[in-house]
């Protein structure tokens, strides 16, 4: 164990120190200072869970992530399935297309289905056009709202874990039950959906947690008595009034713990359990089944309508970034690029800030992700199970909660929240584990006596980690590059609690337009414009190739 | 003063000890294969001499030089040549820079660079490929590949971890002769890890069998084959019929003992091979299924003759072979030549005492 790799350890352990210990301690023990005295106590605590205001918004998200997940696996079992199993045209395009909403902010989708599905979206006016309702019909303001869209968002994460589930099991396991004389449907259930168990659990426990991070699409949705929404009101509308800050820091702290410690079981879970790497000799396509005629009509129909759902949230941007006065009509019927007009002569700051600190934060994240993979997965240096640990975790934390804990931490005694650093600071922070974990598992793949045929070659470690490391991990290093500054280019929880005037991104703008109600079109021109640019990363993704999508695991969204 | 030396040398990870306490010497311009089965220590300790595992105890000497005790020499400064298990030929460079990494960053000027890799190229047989990359290559050649590269450098000390595991059997019983041809010819001292006793037997020119982290015996192949130190070494390297039993008598002139065995009270065993033995001691009878010897009729001879039964009987081509039941202790047997007895018929078995050694 050499010096070197010593000093390098110490060093990434005390940014993780400054940049996440000791800001989400900050943030705990602000949790239980009593508003207008000097003292501390569990009185908050006490409050929150004998309060029935505050009991019932627990119950209530607890609620809708139990809906959310019965929903996503509802549709998703039969998704993934089809996916995975029947050979059929355009399997690519749907797959691709099904998994778009990881990519798509969850703001973006909130605002489509608002306009589509509104009161007086497009929906409700057809019907009313055609006769066949007199009122409009509620489609999605409600629990039943919050339930669809938080379903779409979250659909592929279980879509993802079970369909490489599906594929990646062993065809002898099925046709060994097969032989047993299982058939179809029971073979299914009693073989085949046991196994894929680890890889659904995965995708479920984000999934279930979604709820308990997202506060927006509550907001958006007037449903706010939800933890999330109900912390986000307490802290950001009533900064000056101590105690329902302190209240709204508890809930951030209860939503926190609830999230880690769910995330820890289920990966606790799966770790134990994992059956896919049993047997080996399977193929790269698994077993693949060709349908009947109706059944293959059937999925076709189904993983259309998805589809469909999935693609209205561009178009419905799309349409609403192109024109004025969109009010009262099914479809714009005034065409114009005055929306976008006024972005780029008003506001380009937002875009040149959105670019310009997800990119700060891009560079801090590779500067600090390529040496820990590294320490992480090359060398024995003490505590380097820990930092991976500590990183993997921060895909667990709500973006709330960074947010928050950097505003408590780094206002008085350290006063870095008053510099714009703290932005891209902060997106590093929230979305390093992206980076890291496609650096980490590329590192996992490269074998290691590539590198020791490097050194006995009389090369030392930095001139072998530079000729033959970089070079054989830079697809996987690059994918992780791209999907952190998607990631960090369309986040809001953190960035909502510490911009400051002339630091607004991109995300914020929409907020912003949107929250004001009149500037819907820039709003909707902006999102619009944030998904144009993740799609050029994506195709840039595409371009480098392999597994773009599974890059992306991990709770997307806002 | 051997060339290479290895003096105590003791590595473990976590609680699990690969190398105990290991003495080994190489001399110079030979070929010793380190063998064993899986887990016996043979990687760990060429890993060892090669620098990517760093022991807890010992020294290693190449050429005069210490490579721990005076402080841990990296890899790249030991002057080695190493061929993986599985190639780790870079997939990102053509063959070419494969091979003359390792000169480029010694600073050779280029135009003795460039002759140096045809040379070698030559000597393995790849003249014309230098501008392929590995993808394009056969395993076979990606092997060569890998073999030029550990080469080119004129390394003091060549290292080979199991280098032919990963190619079909065929290629793989040519390749051993190229290489022990190639690196004779080269005159480099040479160390070679193998699981295959079949291989270790043509490659090499002396042979350590390593069991648990320890060296058990080392010598020529035909010491190890004819001369086994012990049961484990009889029977990781060919076939061998042991036989339980017990010293009864020894007769220390003649180099041999009398044996009690399940089939019989006194079976002549020879121990020349082996250290001291005295009656009453727990050993192995051990006889290889081409020495035994079978018989249709009684044999003149009286010693170590008995009579058996055929239980089954297999036609291998070359030979025939047969499972013989003495009293239900079993015997392979192993014949040159046909014989008539099918199975269920007894044949006379003679244990010859010259070739049934005792084994602990």
């Amino acid at each position: 164990m050499s010096r070197g790799n010593i000093f390098l350890a110490a060093l990434l352990w005390s940014i993780i120190a400054f940049l996440v210990i000791y800001p989400l301690s900050i943030l705990v023990v602000e949790s239980f200072k009593i508003a207008g005295t000097e003292n501390w106590g569990i009185s908050n605590y006490l409050e929150f869970f004998q309060d029935t205001y505050y009991l019932r918004t627990f119950g209530n998200t607890l609620v809708l992530s139990s809906l959310v997940l019965i929903t996503t696996t509802l549709f998703g079992v039969p998704l993934a399935y089809i996916l995975a199993r029947y050979r059929h045209w355009g399997k690519t395009v749907f797959t691709a297309l099904i998994l778009l909403p990881i990519v798509l902010p969850a703001y973006a989708g909130v605002f489509a289905f608002v306009i589509f599905f509104g009161k007086y979206g497009t929906v409700n006016l057809l019907l009313m056009d055609t006769g066949l309702i007199k009122t409009p019909i509620n489609f999605i303001y409600g629990l039943h709202g919050l339930v669809f869209v938080q379903s779409l968002h979250m659909l592929p994460f279980i879509v993802l874990g079970l369909s490489a589930g599906f594929t990646n099991i062993d065809p002898c396991f099925e046709e060994a039950a097969e032989v047993e004389g299982a058939s179809g449907f029971w073979r299914f259930l009693t073989v085949t959906l046991p196994l894929c168990t680890p890889s659904y659990l995965a995708g479920a426990v984000i999934v279930f947690l979604w709820p308990f991070t997202d506060w927006l699409t509550p907001l958006i949705l007037g449903q706010v008595d939800f933890l999330p929404s109900v912390s986000y009101i307490n802290i950001a509308y009533h900064f000056t009034d101590m105690h329902r800050k302190y209240m709204g820091i508890v809930a951030v702290v209860i939503s926190s713990t609830v999230c880690l410690t769910l995330f820890l079981l289920a990966r606790w879970w799966v770790e134990r359990k994992k059956y896919t790497g049993l047997s080996k000799g399977t193929t790269s396509e698994g077993r693949v089944i060709e349908p009947t005629p109706l059944v293959k009509w059937g999925a076709y129909l189904y993983i259309f309508f998805i589809a469909f759902l999935v693609l209205l949230i561009p178009i419905v941007l799309g349409l609403a970034a192109f024109s004025r006065r969109w009010v009262l009509e099914p479809f714009p019927t005034y065409w114009t690029l005055e929306n976008f007009r006024l972005i780029l002569l008003e506001s380009p700051l937002l875009i040149k800030n959105s670019f310009i600190f997800s990119g700060i934060a891009l560079i801090f994240g590779i500067g600090f992700g390529l040496p820990a993979s590294y320490l992480i997965v090359r060398t024995r240096v003490p505590g380097r199970n820990a930092l991976d640990f500590v990183i993997t975790l921060m895909l667990a934390f709500p973006g709330m909660a960074v947010g928050v804990s950097y505003l408590l931490a780094f206002w008085k005694d350290i006063p870095l929240a008053t510099y714009w650093i703290i932005m891209p600071l902060a997106l590093f922070a929230r979305r390093l584990p992206y980076f890291l974990r496609m650096a980490h598992s590329s590192y996992l793949q490269l074998d290691i006596s590539l590198e020791e045929a490097s050194e006995v070659s009389g090369a030392g470690k930095l001139r072998t980690f530079l000729n033959i490391s970089l070079p054989l991990l830079v697809k996987g290093v690059l994918v992780g590059v791209v999907m952190f500054f998607i990631m960090a280019f369309q986040e809001i929880s953190t960035a909502i609690f510490l911009y400051r005037g002339g630091w607004e991104t991109l995300p914020i703008g929409i907020f912003l337009n949107w929250h004001r109600g009149m500037e819907f079109g820039i709003a909707a021109a902006m999102a619009f414009l944030m998904i144009v640019i993740t799609f050029i990363l994506l195709l840039i993704i595409s371009r480098i190739g392999g597994g773009i999508l599974k890059a992306a695991w991990g709770p997307g969204g806002t | 003063m051997a060339f290479i030396e290895i003096r105590n040398l003791f590595k473990r990870f976590k609680n699990v000890v690969a190398v105990n306490h290991v003495d080994l010497e190489v001399n110079q311009g030979e070929m010793l294969t380190l063998l064993g089965p899986s887990g016996c220590g043979k990687t760990t300790t060429l890993r060892c001499i090669a620098g990517l595992e760093n022991p807890e105890e010992g020294d290693i000497v190449i050429d005069g030089r210490p490579m721990l005790s005076e402080g841990f020499v990296q890899p790249s400064k030991r002057g080695i040549g190493m061929v993986f298990q599985n190639y780790a030929v870079w997939p990102h460079m053509k063959v070419y820079n494969n091979i003359v990494y390792g000169l480029k960053i010694q600073k050779i000027p280029r135009q003795s660079i460039q002759k140096r890799a045809q040379e070698v190229l030559g000597l393995v047989g790849l003249s014309g490929l230098e501008d392929r990359y590995p993808a394009q290559l056969s395993g076979g050649q990606q092997q060569r590949v890998a073999l030029a590269r550990a080469l080119v450098g004129n390394p003091k000390v060549l290292l080979l971890d199991e280098p032919l595991s990963n190619l079909d059997a065929k290629l793989r019983e040519k390749m051993r002769f190229e290489i022990k041809s190639l690196v004779r010819r080269m005159g480099i001292t040479s160390v070679y890890v193998t699981h295959d006793q079949a291989e270790a037997m043509v490659i090499s020119d002396r042979v350590a069998v390593m069991e648990s982290g320890d060296v058990v015996q080392i010598g020529t192949p035909q010491q190890i084959y004819k001369k086994p130190a012990n049961r484990f070494v009889a029977d990781f390297i060919g076939t061998m019929n042991f036989m339980a039993g017990e010293v009864v008598q020894v007769l220390e002139d003649t180099d041999s003992a009398y044996v009690r065995t399940e089939f019989s009270e006194k079976l002549l065993c020879n121990t020349s091979g082996i250290s001291a033995t005295k009656p009453g001691e727990k050993v192995y009878a051990s006889i290889r299924p081409e020495d035994v010897e079978v018989f249709t009729e009684p044999p003149e001879v009286q010693e170590n003759l008995f009579k058996g039964t055929i239980v089954h009987k297999a036609y291998l081509g070359n030979f025939l072979y047969f499972f013989v039941s003495i009293n239900d202790t079993m015997i392979r047997v192993q014949v040159p030549h046909h014989l008539p007895q099918e199975e269920g018929q007894d044949l006379y078995v003679f244990l010859n005492p010259e070739k049934c050694v005792v084994l602990f």
